[in-house]
């Protein structure tokens, strides 16, 4: 069950409006996508694929392997030029910005010299960008890694790497983050802290969050919206409300007790579809509150009475498995494009 | 521009093959100093070999010999440019300056400037073992005149070999492949059309006779005057800067 932060943190969620408390020093920075385009040869790995990612939330970018994510981050950011469209922050072009570092930090890939220690890594990138080095030792103790700033990167865990990257990516006190498949390589201990990270990061600094997946159930405790792309387009985007009530099974509910043969009867005979397997009653076209009158109204016993909530999964891979057949043999020769890299 | 360059610099020196380079720079031209001087007036098949010390024909080649490191000030820059691709550090270089050709403009002139505290110490790992040398063997030569001219000129030649070695870098981006290239190039096909009657009159256009020019020859082909080779050498290196500026703004950073 993913926990809403309202309850957990006990206080609301912040918009772009409200985090003036405390807002990351360069401002909340919205970035909105429009009609993104780029082919490599015959295949279309992004078809004018349009998107906002919005101040003080952390937004899922999700599809599965070879639908143009990657792709789509690395025109966003300035290094893939697109055939079409535009990637803007607040309006402004990556490759406009006048600080990119500070309004704009990326996790691409765990990319290290291996003979360079985490620390002159970090190092390289705050001489290149102007800021103090000691920035490098901050971001360092930020993701956990100062005890390991010295040692050379290449004898790093995947799950270090991770971190390292993401140190690199913090190190301009950035408003926008953009992580592509950050959770790769981290251990459960790991997940659950980039977890409660990026929702810091967005939710207590207003800081605007785009994190890649290919898989829902990575993020799903993670992200406030998504957007889901299959074979370069747009599926859906929303929050993760209107994509749960968008489930297929919205609608089902799920009884358990002891006399479910007798509920099945009255609730057949107010005109309700149900059907019985192993003890647990399945009905269709009614909701909780419906169910539970009738069966107190009836005396009946109830030992469980839910909604049929894990669609969530099956929505997202029927949103996007329709879209990977349907362009199998060009989505086939991105996946390889991708492994090439 | 000034903190790219720094950045560049903290590259360079926070991984060892700098030292590496180096240090096989000063024994390359230490080893073949020492050859030179040794073989000074030896006779090579009966016929008349290398001037004899105190030759200023000798002295001459003597001075020269600094530019046998130019292979490993290439290797330097290529090395510079192309661990970018390899190590896929390219991705967060080009995200922090976006602005790609300033990237490889900094990356031109930082080892253009490292390449100087190098080169300095090659010509000195030279001059003392010529100085050295071929003193105890007679005459050890001034370093004045024609002799420090062509002290000064090889500096520059490694010089400009560091600038075309980035260069070569950007355009090729697979360090393997542009490290082998180079050696092959420098090793094989210069010296080939060198040789050939055929082809030497192409000789005095390309890098190595451009050196030549510059510096000193012995027993060479036809060359160009010196200042020509000089600007025919730092033509090249603004050719190769060039090309891999524009390549490495246009191409896509996968």
């Amino acid at each position: 069950m993913r926990c809403p932060p309202v309850a957990r943190r006990g206080v609301p969620i912040p918009t772009a409006s409200t985090v003036s408390g405390s807002p990351p020093p360069s401002g909340a920075v919205r970035l909105e996508v429009d009609g993104l385009s780029k082919s490599f040869g015959p295949v279309h790995a992004v078809s004018e694929l349009s998107f906002t990612v919005e101040p003080g939330s952390v937004t899922g970018f999700l599809g599965p392997n070879g639908a143009g994510k990657t792709t789509t981050l690395r025109m966003v950011l300035g290094l893939m030029n697109p055939d079409a469209g535009t990637a803007t922050f607040d309006g402004t072009p990556y490759a406009a910005l006048p600080t990119p570092l500070r309004t704009v930090g990326a996790v691409l890939e765990t990319a290290f010299h291996p003979a360079r220690s985490g620390r002159n890594h970090l190092r390289v990138y705050c001489r290149a960008a102007g800021l103090p080095v000691s920035r490098a030792d901050e971001v360092l103790v930020q993701v956990g890694l100062a005890d390991a700033g010295n040692r050379r990167a290449g004898g790093y865990s995947l799950g270090m790497r991770q971190r390292l990257a993401l140190a690199t990516a913090l190190l301009g006190d950035p408003a926008v983050l953009v992580l592509d498949e950050p959770a790769n390589g981290l251990d459960p201990e790991g997940i659950q802290w980039l977890r409660g990270f990026l929702r810091h990061l967005a939710h207590e600094q207003g800081r605007t969050v785009l994190v890649s997946s290919h898989l829902l159930s990575e993020v799903e405790q993670t992200v406030d919206r998504v957007v889901i792309v299959g074979a370069g387009r747009l599926v859906r985007e929303g929050s993760m409300e209107q994509l749960r009530s968008g489930a297929d099974g919205a609608g089902t509910v799920l009884v358990r007790g002891p006399e479910m043969g007798r509920l099945a009867a009255v609730l057949s005979a107010a005109g309700t579809n149900v059907s019985q397997d192993d003890g647990v009653l399945t009905v269709t076209g009614s909701t909780p509150a419906e169910i539970g009158h009738r069966a107190f109204a009836a005396g009946i016993e109830l030992h469980e009475l839910r909604p049929r909530t894990s669609g969530l999964e099956e929505i997202y891979f029927q949103l996007t498995s329709g879209q990977e057949q349907f362009a199998a043999p060009p989505a086939g020769t991105t996946v390889a494009q991708e492994a090439a890299r | 521009m000034i903190r790219l360059v720094r950045s560049e610099w903290t590259k360079l020196f926070t991984t060892r093959v700098w030292l590496g380079l180096l240090i096989g720079a000063c024994l390359m031209v230490a080893g073949f100093s020492a050859l030179i001087v040794g073989f000074a007036g030896a006779e090579q098949n009966g016929q008349p070999g290398l001037p004899a010390v105190g030759d200023p024909r000798f002295e001459h080649v003597a001075f020269a010999v600094s530019t046998n490191a130019i292979v490993l000030f290439l290797i330097l820059g290529i090395i510079g440019m192309t661990q970018e691709y390899r190590h896929r550090t390219a991705t967060p270089t080009f995200l922090t300056e976006p602005r790609r050709w300033r990237v490889v403009a900094a990356k031109l002139g930082g080892y253009a400037l490292v390449a100087v505290p190098f080169a300095v110490l090659v010509l000195a790992v030279n001059v003392l073992v010529v100085t050295v040398y071929a003193g105890a063997r007679g005459a050890a030569p001034s370093l004045s005149g024609e002799n420090l001219r062509i002290v000064l000129t090889s500096g520059l030649v490694l010089v400009i070999y560091a600038v075309i070695g980035v260069g070569v870098g950007a355009l090729l981006k697979n360090q393997v492949g542009a490290i082998v290239g180079a050696l092959v190039y420098l090793f094989v096909v210069e010296g080939l059309v060198r040789s050939i009657p055929a082809t030497s009159g192409a000789y005095k256009w390309m890098p190595g006779g451009a050196q030549e020019a510059m510096t000193a020859t012995f027993q060479g082909p036809d060359l160009l005057e010196a200042w020509q080779g000089g600007l025919l050498l730092l033509g090249y290196g603004l050719l190769a800067a060039v090309l891999g500026t524009v390549l490495a703004v246009r191409r896509d950073v996968v």
